[in-house]
């Protein structure tokens, strides 16, 4: 294991009891220990999300305030994820089974008539003040650590899971992906299907079940489609790639979809400026703070611009990956894996849609689309990867 | 971690990799290698023009008091995008609410106002179609509103306007604009109608013609299409103004990002002088009226006042005829109807639409083609029979024994033109039979006269009539062409009826140029036709010296602020290949016609009372026998001017089923000279009798802005007198908007 922090500098005892300054620069501190490039990262695609979701705002007149919820959700964030980074590890894996029911239990919530819809998603409490909770973002962080417990807990004396760990692990899941697919939010549910895939095959299962999964997955897929399972309109999302469906719900998507790619042409090299761009400023591509917000960056910002939330998107998928390679045992490397394969999912799918080459959901580019749940989530993962970091060099 | 483990984090980690590369470059395919046409299609949505048609230029009579000009007008147009917004419902109750208001139909208003394009839909063969279009429908840009009614500016039309207008969330997408539409002031009651033309909505095929650029412009605009309007539509249409404006996905305006004012049209100054039109007008419903009292159907009357000196059309008229504006902005079905089945169709006009056989009017024509083939001399004597060959005379005299081809021309003497003729078409068969070219002089001599051809006139070529001269070629032609129904219509028709026998001729020897064709030609009989502006056209050669003119209504193109923009003269398209004694020889013959005692002058009777040493005219009587009736197509065609002088003018009438052309023609024509030379009571037309070769003093007067502002141009014929005039002089630029309106005085001193 070849970490930077196993550097051999002698550490200064004496400096232990001095200021706290000098502490937070212990070799063994806390704060030194945490991955910075990750936080770098993530703080670049927080400050890039204020500044789209202002810009994508701002022809409704509604910029600055949103851009001041953006900035309050990311503040909230920032102390989930610290509160996540500080927890015991052990006190973590104790109250997995408590968040895994709490999140049930939101789940459950919002198919009561407290939870609302938007977007044709039935997935949101509203809370009053403006703000509105979507418990299936809480589910995701829920799920993986659930799903890392139990791959991590049976896996004393034995290489790899049993059977019947991978069964319990499908029960598992099985019960709020259920949940989400009644709201429905088919984004979602693939985020979660993907999710517990990753993990399992990564946790060393044989390759006889990573190639059932597939095989389950593929066979899943077109009984769905053939047993007309989805609704039109969550079909017409996939449709909407081919050029041959004519179907209202198709058109309107693949309409959103071409004035996305509109939009992230005419931005071209450099962009129209931040705030400028005439497609985004004539609103031409539909919730443009949120799952659209990308369109922005591309015509605003341009290549360099949007290529770098891509950039730092990578950035941030390749620290997790890093901290679950070296994680000290195996539930922090199926934290690891499970949220790297949560946000590489979510963002590929994000920003392919928005370029045109990924069916529409109403998933959120983590860290940049506007949006409190979502941010919240993702912020608490943030803050578990660093606690899987730090508890890595202990 | 076991081993399996690691390897699969290794592949998750080239896969999250290759996941990163696929997004890089699709963004570097969208921003860079298709970004100049995503960016194309952005500039497409962001930008919309709206168009403001400019004033369409004015039609000016050679006075310059307008036949057509602007008036404002309180335009209501609906915007089908912004109603649409409201939902199906709101829609269908503001258009129904809309049309009670306007007094229209509903489902005329609802199609009128739905675009041709919409909704487009797939259908079951998997083919774009239009689910509904109704006709008429709005073939403008979505956002373009769509003039539904223009409401004269009366009280009653005010207040409805102001309902509307006042009442926004009752009329949401419904508009009320001041515009400038398309007046007719008829200066002297003349109308002009079917000369001037008129506009309408650009079509398909002439919008499909421009360049995608002009396309989009002129989408809504309103274009010449018959007459006057559409042969000068090039300047008179002036260049719209184009606003851009930038808009958001719903259409809405955000801003303008830049704006063209319209450029108005230029004005067409004509040579038509609105008293002479009037008058002649007038003259040709008194003829119908006459005739029809003295028991004819006298069913219609055309004619034509030509400057013989210079081609110039003075005036133009066929009765019955129509409203000018009654094609704009569009005839209502009624109307069109009335017109398309009324007696005398007045939806052709008869003075350049359409030809008829002139009848001894062609005798100008006859007697300069066998005086051009040699077949006949003005020193020679020639018979002129009761009866030639079972032929009798149709007008005129006969039994005169040997006389001159005066005489002849004065008496009308039929039989003296079917020896001749006769005589002419022999010596072709001769030739013809020693392998030789016919000389067909009549015939050649009529194609130099402008006859049997587009007499290359200023209006759009498919509303002028070319007549027709028969001669062997094109009768052999014309046979070939209708040889079957001759022969159907002789084995239909019963046996031994009279269409029966002429289509059996026909059928067995249409291909032939008989005797009889030639002489029934020679006196304009048959199947000679020609129109009156055409025999104009002819008798002004003879009249002017030989000079053949492409004539010309127009005059000159005048900017709006009365700067000479073209000037336009008569092309000449032939000069008479006969002698200058010959032509001298015709011009008192036809004196003759209209003052000869002994013999009588077949034209005398008209023009009795007539000051001949004032204004000396000349002309000729015309009675075509109408086949199957006692009646005639009644002719008289005359020139003259101020005695001593040349010819000024030639003035022709032609009353269709009426009594012979000395009777039911020619006093007519000879009111039309009363008039323009101010005898009889009537005050002259024209000083000196001549058409004034100025152009008129133009007047223009801004709307919006008080008398003492208003700003005089006097357009001259000459550009250096305009161009001294400097813009400070001008005062301020007119304000071309929709507004601008411009009043023209056409009489000097009239104005304030």
């Amino acid at each position: 294991m070849t970490d930077w922090s196993e550097s051999t500098r002698a550490a200064p005892i004496a400096l232990r009891r001095e200021s706290l300054r000098s502490r937070a620069m212990d070799r063994d501190s806390f704060i030194r220990q945490l991955d910075w490039v990750l936080v770098a990262a993530v703080s670049v695609l927080c400050v890039l999300g204020c500044a789209l979701v202002w810009a994508a705002a701002k022809p409704q007149g509604l910029g600055s305030s949103y851009l001041k919820k953006d900035v309050l959700n990311i503040l909230i964030g920032g102390s989930l994820a610290a509160v996540a980074a500080l927890v015991d590890y052990r006190t973590l894996r104790a109250y997995t089974p408590v968040l895994y029911a709490a999140s049930l239990f939101g789940l459950l919530v919002v198919l009561t008539p407290l939870g609302s819809t938007i977007n044709g998603a039935h997935s949101w409490i509203r809370l009053g003040g403006g703000f509105e909770v979507q418990p299936s973002e809480f589910a995701k962080i829920a799920v993986v650590l659930g799903i890392a417990m139990l791959l991590a807990e049976k896996r004393e004396g034995r290489s790899e899971p049993t059977r019947n760990d991978i069964l319990l692990c499908f029960g598992l899941a099985a019960v709020p992906v259920l949940l989400i697919l009644a709201q429905p939010d088919v984004g979602s549910v693939m985020v979660f299907m993907i999710t517990i895939f990753g993990m399992l095959a990564l946790s060393g299962i044989p390759g006889r079940w990573v190639g059932g999964m597939l095989g389950l997955a593929v066979v899943g897929a077109l009984f769905v489609v053939h047993a007309h399972l989805l609704h039109q309109y969550q079909l017409a999302r996939f449709q909407a790639l081919s050029q041959h469906n004519t179907s209202v719900a198709a058109q309107t998507f693949k309409f959103n979809q071409k004035q996305a790619g509109i939009a992230i042409g005419n931005g071209g090299l450099f962009g129209q400026g931040l705030g400028h761009g005439t497609q985004t400023n004539g609103q031409f591509v539909p919730e443009q703070q949120t799952d659209f917000v990308f369109s922005v960056a591309g015509e605003e910002l341009g290549l360099f611009g949007a290529g770098l939330i891509v950039v730092l998107s990578g950035v941030v998928l390749w620290r997790a990956l890093r901290i679950a390679r070296y994680a000290r045992d195996q539930f922090g490397t199926m934290v690891g894996v499970g949220i790297v394969c949560w946000f590489a999912f979510q963002t590929f799918e994000n920003i392919g849609m928005n370029l045109g080459i990924m069916p529409i959901t109403g998933l959120p580019l983590p860290f940049v689309s506007y949006g409190g749940t979502s941010m919240f989530a993702s912020m608490i993962a943030i803050g578990l990867l660093q606690n899987v970091r730090v508890r890595s060099n202990r | 971690m076991p081993d399996r483990s690691r390897l699969r984090l290794v592949v998750l980690g080239v896969l999250v990799l290759s996941l990163v590369a696929t997004l890089l470059g699709r963004l570097w395919y969208l921003q860079v290698l298709n970004a100049p046409q995503l960016r194309a299609e952005a500039l497409n949505q962001q930008i919309h023009d709206i168009v403001t048609p400019a004033p369409r230029g004015e039609i000016l009579d050679d006075t310059g008091k307008p036949f057509v000009d602007n008036k404002p007008a309180l335009v209501v147009s609906v915007n089908r995008t912004a109603l649409d917004r409201m939902g199906k419902t709101v829609e269908a109750q503001v258009l129904h609410r809309l049309a009670r208001e306007l007094g229209k139909p509903y489902t005329q208003l609802n199609n009128e106002t739905t675009p041709c394009t919409y909704p487009k839909v797939r259908n079951q063969q998997g083919q774009l179609v239009y689910t509904s279009r109704p006709t008429p429908c709005n073939n403008h840009l979505a956002y373009q509103p769509v003039v539904v009614s223009q409401l004269k500016p009366t009280l009653a039309a005010a207040r409805k306007a102001l309902q509307i207008k006042e009442k926004p969330e009752e009329y949401p997408g419904v508009t009320v604009e001041l515009t400038a539409v398309r007046h007719y002031p008829k200066p002297n009651g003349a109308l002009a109608s079917s000369m001037l033309g008129y506009i309408q909505l650009i079509g398909p095929k002439q919008l499909a013609a421009l360049s995608p650029a002009d396309r989009a412009v002129y989408q809504n605009a309103q274009v010449g299409v018959t007459g006057l309007e559409a042969q000068y539509e090039h300047y008179l249409r002036g260049a719209p103004g184009v606003k851009a404006v930038s808009v958001d996905h719903l259409g809405a305006v955000t801003g303008t990002v830049r704006d063209t004012a319209p450029t108005p049209g230029d004005d067409v100054v004509t040579n038509i002088d609105a008293g002479v039109q009037a008058s002649l007008e007038k003259q040709l419903q008194n003829a119908i009226t006459a005739a029809r009292h003295s028991g004819y159907t006298a069913d219609y009357a055309a004619g034509v006042v030509l400057n013989a000196r210079n081609g110039g059309v003075v005036a133009m008229a066929s009765d019955p005829t129509y409203p000018p504006g009654a094609f704009v902005p569009h005839i209502s079905a009624k109307l069109y109807n009335r017109l398309q089945h009324q007696e005398g169709s007045p939806l052709v006009d008869k003075a350049f639409e359409s030809a008829s056989p002139p009848g001894s009017t062609f005798k100008l024509i006859s007697s300069s083609g066998l005086l051009y083939d040699g077949t006949m001399s003005t020193g020679g004597y020639y018979d002129c029979p009761t009866d030639f060959l079972g032929h009798h005379n149709f007008d005129g005299e006969g039994g005169l024994g040997s006389i001159p081809l005066r005489t002849a021309l004065i008496v009308s003497c039929d039989t003296f033109f079917f020896e001749l003729g006769d005589r002419d078409w022999n010596r072709d068969q001769h030739l013809i039979a020693q392998h030789k070219k016919p000389v067909e002089g009549v015939q050649r001599i009529a194609h130099a006269y402008g006859l049997g051809e587009q007499p290359g006139i200023d209006l759009p070529i498919g509303e002028v009539a070319e007549g027709h001269i028969a001669d062997r070629y094109n009768t052999k032609l014309n046979w070939e062409q209708n040889k079957k129904n001759y022969c159907a219509g002789a084995a239909r028709r019963p046996k031994g009826s009279y269409l029966q026998q002429i289509d059996e001729q026909n059928c067995k020897l249409g291909y032939i140029f008989l005797p009889g064709d030639q002489m029934n030609q020679d006196i304009g009989q048959g199947t000679v036709t020609v129109s009156p502006l055409q025999l104009a056209v002819a008798y002004a050669a003879m009249a002017n010296g030989g000079t053949v003119f492409e004539p010309r209504i127009a005059k000159a193109i005048v900017s709006p602020t009365g700067k000479l923009v073209k000037r336009i003269k008569a092309p000449v398209r032939d000069h008479l290949p006969l002698s200058k004694s010959d032509l001298d020889y015709l011009r008192n013959a036809f004196y003759g016609v209209t003052t000869s005692r002994s013999p009588v002058g077949t034209g005398v009777s008209a023009f009795a009372g007539f000051p001949m040493n004032r204004v000396l005219v000349g002309g000729k009587t015309g009675t075509a026998e109408l086949t199957g009736t006692n009646q005639n197509g009644s002719w008289f065609v005359s020139f003259g001017g101020p005695a001593g002088q040349k010819p000024q003018f030639v003035t022709v009438i032609e009353v269709n089923k009426s009594d012979q052309g000395a009777i039911s023609a020619a006093p007519y024509v000879r009111n039309v000279w009363d008039a323009m030379y101010g005898f009889g009571g009537n005050k002259a037309l024209f000083a000196n009798g001549v058409p004034p070769h100025k152009l008129p003093k133009v007047q223009i007067v801004e709307a919006g802005l008080p008398p003492a502002h208003h700003h005089k141009k006097t357009a001259t014929g000459s550009a250096s007198a305009t161009s001294s005039a400097t813009p400070a002089a001008m005062g301020p630029p007119p304000v071309l908007d929709a507004r601008y309106e411009r009043q023209r005085f056409a009489r000097p001193g009239a104005a304030p």
